[in-house]
């Protein structure tokens, strides 16, 4: 997920980063107060009363979280808002069941075409996967093009993908199913759009 | 000698001699002080925390290089289910309990726990069911489906040997086993305390404590249902998890996390309590900011349990769902930084002294700061639909265990070692193990976190080279190793400091609360005699309060009714109130236990003929045991000393045993509610529902759940009334028995109707309810077979007896018509 | 006993109110919702109850105080908190996408 290759994984390790960054600083401040009250001289004069208490418990403990936490809460409730499958230009859908230890995909554009552990998806365009499994909860995640979202036995979940450009991409099941989980996991083949309209009609992308 | 030092001597022998265990092996079969409870728990956490241990450096030299040939998936996957289970059921949860019933009297002022015996049975079903769940895993028959356990990969079809079940029936025993000590924690911190000592005198830890025990009866519940479920799904095919026949599996997720979130509070609040009470106390000042740190405490454990779905943020649930949780998630980081900076405002108002129960609060600091950033990171919903399920969850979560609770707990075992053992630090092993445990620690989950990162899946049972994550996995490895010569130098270093003598004055931190007024180490009985307090630090007010103590100055020295005797005081005052009398020496607990474990154990091996006769034992054991306790005859008033006339416990209407039953009937009480919890959730989200149809009820049943119900409701009262005037309680007694078999006619009605609750999941859970209203008027009826026992044995009851069971009996009545009327009123709106 | 309850009480109330909020959107993405009832509208219309009633909580801790005055500044700062957390666990009703 840190080498992202599509506006999902791109909004979600850029949040990764500000929150990094953001975490860094607060722990590099909390610990330097925690040395600063440790190492305190005992000469110095002792913490003023019953203010000094109010700065640590208003101020610090209080006041501290209460803007950092509204801040980042807000901002990734809106990078997620933008993430879901909302309605958009040029969306093509495609079909995933997981089962122990495999995946179909299903093109609904073109009913009949099946492939197995490998998924095929146009480049820049946005992609839904429709998923969900045959036997137990597995979980279907790309990490260069965005978050995971489970595999549940009678539910159908949908995820928005979408790859910058045309490739291959590795995409594992995330939610342990067993014995044979190492090895359930599948590629994604982005094309671009000539080669996708081949492989629409059967051929060889 | 003095003649005020003879009188301490004097006291001490009669104490002694009262509150003596059995002699010999005998008495740790029969002991039920704190002192030897406490004890044997702490040892044999400590011994599951040594297994677990084992476990996690079988997992890293499995991880430590790609393509590892030690162990194949079967055997992995039992591994690491095992090591999050051994963990968090068999070391956590219990290690604090043991702390806690050995501090706690002493920081109380008391001198037992409120339900001794409960603690003793406590000890004993936990160290059976642990046991069993740690042979099976010998014999290679451990649960492999991960700690949560998720259905359907946890159902028969997926995981058709006994691995689910041990852990099933294993765990579930073990919980039962937390909840009988929640319930005796959360009565002796409210009623038995020093005279005086009012909630804003009490040590912080009972605050703590008091909330972690509260949260305890509230978290479990849903978990031990879902176990049932889960179990029931497996032996009998009720289809609760299953999609085909109505059932869904998220519902076990909710109803695991339910109790799972809120389980991580329950492990760290009980390190922050140690925290807050050693750290003041190494700063050589007070806490700075108590109320706030028991808003803090409280507002955490409430707000935990809006958190649940958290865990769940990958399963397809609503964005806007997703988005509460996440704020109450970043919510709960608020309350958390109250405390931590009322802890440094506290160590910046005094004067820090590095000895060694600091130095791990330290370490407690830098580690667990870093955990708690993470946490708030993967609170944040996009970034956790990405980290979900890797090893960046991993590490966060051992950053927040290992960091929020095993180095507070080590801080807390070097502090009170003192007091338990009466010995000394001799030699100084302890500073090497801090310093090989904290870096190394830290190096082999910063490693882990950047291997999530770098996408590697949490549970693979190897990896491929060439995905970039050898280095990062080696590293964590071998400094897992490191960490792991750490814990056993501690471990080594407490055991030597145990057994070599060097004694010492008493309250050698120079702490303020009472338990380090006691002689150390502590006496079964405790205290000499009940301390006065009269305010939060009685040792910085009165530095001799110890020898005040001991000279029977307080209250309750007068040892010549010769039993054990404590004192009972009002909730929020700690006005002396009544004088309790704790039960003597006795194999019931463990005889108990035994029967209990065998109910739990025996479908293991599919005995279940055994499992229905060990019922019977448990319902005679327990007849026995509460026959047994009953005071033969009324006393009136005792004297309490300072002239206090105090009414014994027994003759108040509001006993012990009320104030348990009410404790135990909350979390009954969340049980019934995660019941209809789950049967609502059905109903709307499961996919293959509605029903073929819903239960249509005719008039009979209704009416008889009705006419039930409020005679359940009234019997009791008429006994109450009845026993009040003098007058003979039997024909009430009768009618309430009349009662319970009514409303439990009833519910047998239901499950007629619906003879195949293997058919779908909305017969099953109709099953269940009934199966809980029949069940409970079993539980009354049997409580009334117990009073009618003591009438025909010519005993006159007590008002306090007949209101425990009108407890009961409301709580039947209740929950059996709303029990009812939920399985009826689809069926009538149809 | 009434000392700790009310204690409890406020962030109780809390549990509950954000339980019932997160059971409302629950059932308003299910099988069971009528038709023509406006989602967000409902939604909107429950978080100000839930915000109102903790509102009278605290109003009531303030002016029916505890004659115990660690209690009454306990149960204060609690009431307080368990407002601003109904607030703030609320807020999503106003904007996000309700089912996506």
């Amino acid at each position: 997920m840190l080498h992202p290759a599509g506006p999902a994984a791109e909004a979600i390790a850029g949040l990764w980063w500000v929150m990094l960054a953001g975490g860094a600083a607060i722990l590099v401040f909390v610990l330097g107060l925690l040395a600063m009250a440790i190492l305190r001289r005992p000469s110095a004069p002792p913490a003023a009363g019953r203010n000094g208490a109010a700065l640590w418990h208003h101020g610090l403990g209080l006041g501290f979280p209460l803007v950092t936490l509204a801040a980042l809460t807000v901002h990734g409730l809106v990078v997620g808002e933008r993430l879901l499958p909302h309605e958009a230009e040029g969306l093509v859908t495609v079909r995933a069941e997981a089962r122990q230890w495999a995946w179909t995909f299903g093109y609904p554009e073109a009913p009949g075409l099946a492939t197995e552990d490998v998924l095929h998806i146009p480049a820049g365009r946005p992609v839904n996967v429709e998923i969900t499994s045959r036997d137990v909860v597995h979980s279907f995640w790309v990490p260069r093009l965005a978050g995971k979202l489970d595999a549940v036995p009678g539910h159908v979940n949908v995820l928005r993908l979408q790859a910058a450009a045309p490739g291959t991409y590795a995409g594992q099941s995330a939610e342990f199913s067993g014995p044979g989980y190492k090895g359930h996991v599948f590629t994604v083949r982005a094309h671009d759009a000539a080669a996708w309209d081949r492989f629409l009609r059967g051929g060889s992308p | 000698m003095t003649a005020r030092r003879r009188t301490a001597l004097r006291l001490h022998r009669e104490l002694a001699r009262i509150w003596a265990p059995d002699p010999r092996l005998r008495g740790w079969l029969t002991t039920s002080n704190n002192n030897d409870i406490g004890r044997l728990f702490l040892a044999v956490a400590t011994a599951f925390f040594v297994i677990g241990g084992l476990l996690a450096m079988l997992i890293r030299a499995q991880l430590a290089t790609p393509g590892s040939a030690f162990m194949g998936p079967e055997a992995y996957d039992q591994v690491f289910t095992m090591h999050g289970t051994v963990m968090m059921f068999l070391f956590a949860i219990p290690f604090f309990e043991a702390l806690s019933m050995l501090v706690l009297p002493g920081m109380l002022g008391t001198r037992d726990l409120a339900y001794p015996r409960l603690g003793a049975y406590g000890l004993w079903v936990y160290v059976f069911g642990g046991s069993a769940v740690i042979v099976a895993m010998l014999l290679g028959l451990a649960p492999d489906g991960g700690w949560f356990m998720y259905p359907p990969l946890t159902s028969a079809a997926f995981s058709p040997g006994i691995g689910a079940d041990v852990w099933l029936l294993g765990i579930t025993s073990i919980e039962v086993s937390a909840i009988a000590t929640a319930v005796e924690v959360i009565v002796t911190v409210l009623r038995y305390r020093a005279a005086g000592m009012s909630l804003s005198r009490m040590p912080i830890f009972a605050w703590y404590i008091l909330v972690v025990a509260v949260m305890i009866l509230t978290a479990f519940p849903p978990m031990i249902l879902g176990s049932l479920l889960l179990e029931l799904e497996r032996a009998l095919d009720w289809p609760f998890f299953q999609v085909e026949n109505g059932g869904d599996p998220l519902l076990w997720q909710h109803l695991f996390w339910l109790f799972g979130h809120p389980e991580v509070y329950i492990i760290f609040l009980p390190a922050a309590g140690m925290i807050a009470t050693i750290l003041p106390v190494m700063a050589r000042t007070t806490l700075l900011g108590y109320g706030w740190v028991v808003a803090a405490a409280v507002s955490l454990g409430v707000l935990s349990f809006g958190l649940w779905v958290h865990h769940m943020f990958t399963t397809g649930i609503p964005h806007l769902g997703l988005a509460f949780f996440s704020a109450a998630s970043t919510l709960v980081a608020v309350p958390t930084s109250v405390m931590i900076f009322a802890w440094i405002g506290t160590l910046r108002q005094g004067r820090v002294r590095m000895e060694l129960p600091m130095l791990w609060i330290i370490g407690f600091f830098a580690t667990f700061i870093i955990g708690g950033l993470t946490g708030v990171m993967i609170a944040i919903v996009p970034f956790n639909w990405q980290v979900h399920d890797t090893h960046f969850i991993v590490a966060h979560l051992h950053y927040v265990l290992i960091g929020g609770y095993v180095f507070p707990m080590i801080a807390a075992v070097y502090y009170f070692q003192p007091l338990l053992t009466g010995r000394f630090q001799v030699f100084r092993l302890g500073g090497v193990a801090f310093w090989l445990v904290v870096p190394a620690f830290h190096v082999t989950f910063l490693a882990v976190h950047l291997a999530g990162l770098l996408g590697q899946r949490r549970r693979t049972w190897t990896y491929d080279e060439g995905q970039g994550w050898e280095v990062l996995n080696l590293v964590a490895s071998v400094s897992s190793f490191v960490m792991a010569i750490g814990f056993a130098l501690v471990l080594l270093d407490v055991a030597i400091n145990t057994f070599a003598r060097a004694r010492g004055p008493r309250n050698p931190w120079g702490a303020g609360t009472l338990e380090w007024a006691a002689p150390m180490p502590s006496p079964p009985y405790g205290f000499a005699s009940i301390p006065i307090v009269g305010s939060r630090y009685p040792l910085l007010d009165d530095p001799r309060i110890d020898l005040k103590i001991a000279r029977g100055e307080g209250y309750l020295a007068d040892t010549s009714r010769s039993r054990r005797e404590t004192l009972i005081v009002t909730t929020a005052q700690g006005a002396p109130a009544q004088v309790a009398v704790l039960p003597c020496n006795s194999v019931l607990p463990f005889l108990l236990a035994v029967v209990t474990s065998t109910a739990f154990l025996a479908p293991l091996v599919k005995a279940h003929a055994v499992s229905v006769l060990a019922l019977v034992g448990v319902v005679a054991v327990a007849l026995v045991w509460v026959w047994r306790l009953a005071p033969a005859r009324m006393e009136g008033p005792v004297d309490a000393g300072h002239g206090a006339m105090l009414p014994l416990a027994s003759e108040t209407p509001d006993p012990p045993g009320w104030w348990g039953s009410l404790f135990l009937l909350l979390a009954d009480g969340v049980h019934f509610g995660a019941l209809l919890f789950g049967y609502a959730f059905l109903w709307t989200v499961a996919p293959n529902w509605p029903p073929p149809s819903f239960l249509r009820p005719d008039v009979a049943g209704p009416a008889l759940a009705l006419g039930g119900a409020g005679a359940l409701a009234l019997a009791p009262r008429l006994a109450v009334r009845a026993i009040g005037a003098g007058r003979g309680a039997g024909p009430a007694v009768g009618l309430a028995a009349l009662a319970a078999l009514a409303l439990a006619g009833a519910a047998g009605s239901v499950m007629l109707e619906r003879p195949d609750p293997a058919g779908h999941a909305h017969d099953a859970t109709l099953w269940i309810l009934a199966g809980h209203v029949a069940f409970h008027a079993g539980l009354v009826l049997i409580m009334l077979f117990y009073l009618a026992l003591r009438l025909v044995a010519g005993k006159a009851l007590r008002i306090g007896e007949a209101r425990i069971v009108g407890l009961w009996a409301d709580f039947t009545a209740a929950t059996g018509l709303v029990a009812l009327g939920a399985a009826w009123l689809p069926g009538v709106l149809a | 006993m009434t000392g700790i309850l009310r204690i409890a009480l406020p962030l109780t109330v809390w549990l509950a109110g954000f339980c019932a909020i997160y059971a409302l959107q629950g059932l308003g993405c299910s099988r069971h919702w009528p038709e023509g009832l406006d989602r967000r509208a409902t939604l909107i219309a429950a978080a100000a109850l839930f915000v109102l009633v903790q509102t009278l909580i605290l109003l009531a801790v303030l002016y029916r105080p505890s004659g115990f005055r660690f209690v009454q500044a306990t149960a204060t700062l609690l009431a307080g908190a368990a407002l601003a957390a109904a607030v703030w666990t609320s807020l999503p009703v106003l904007t996000l996408e309700i089912c996506g």
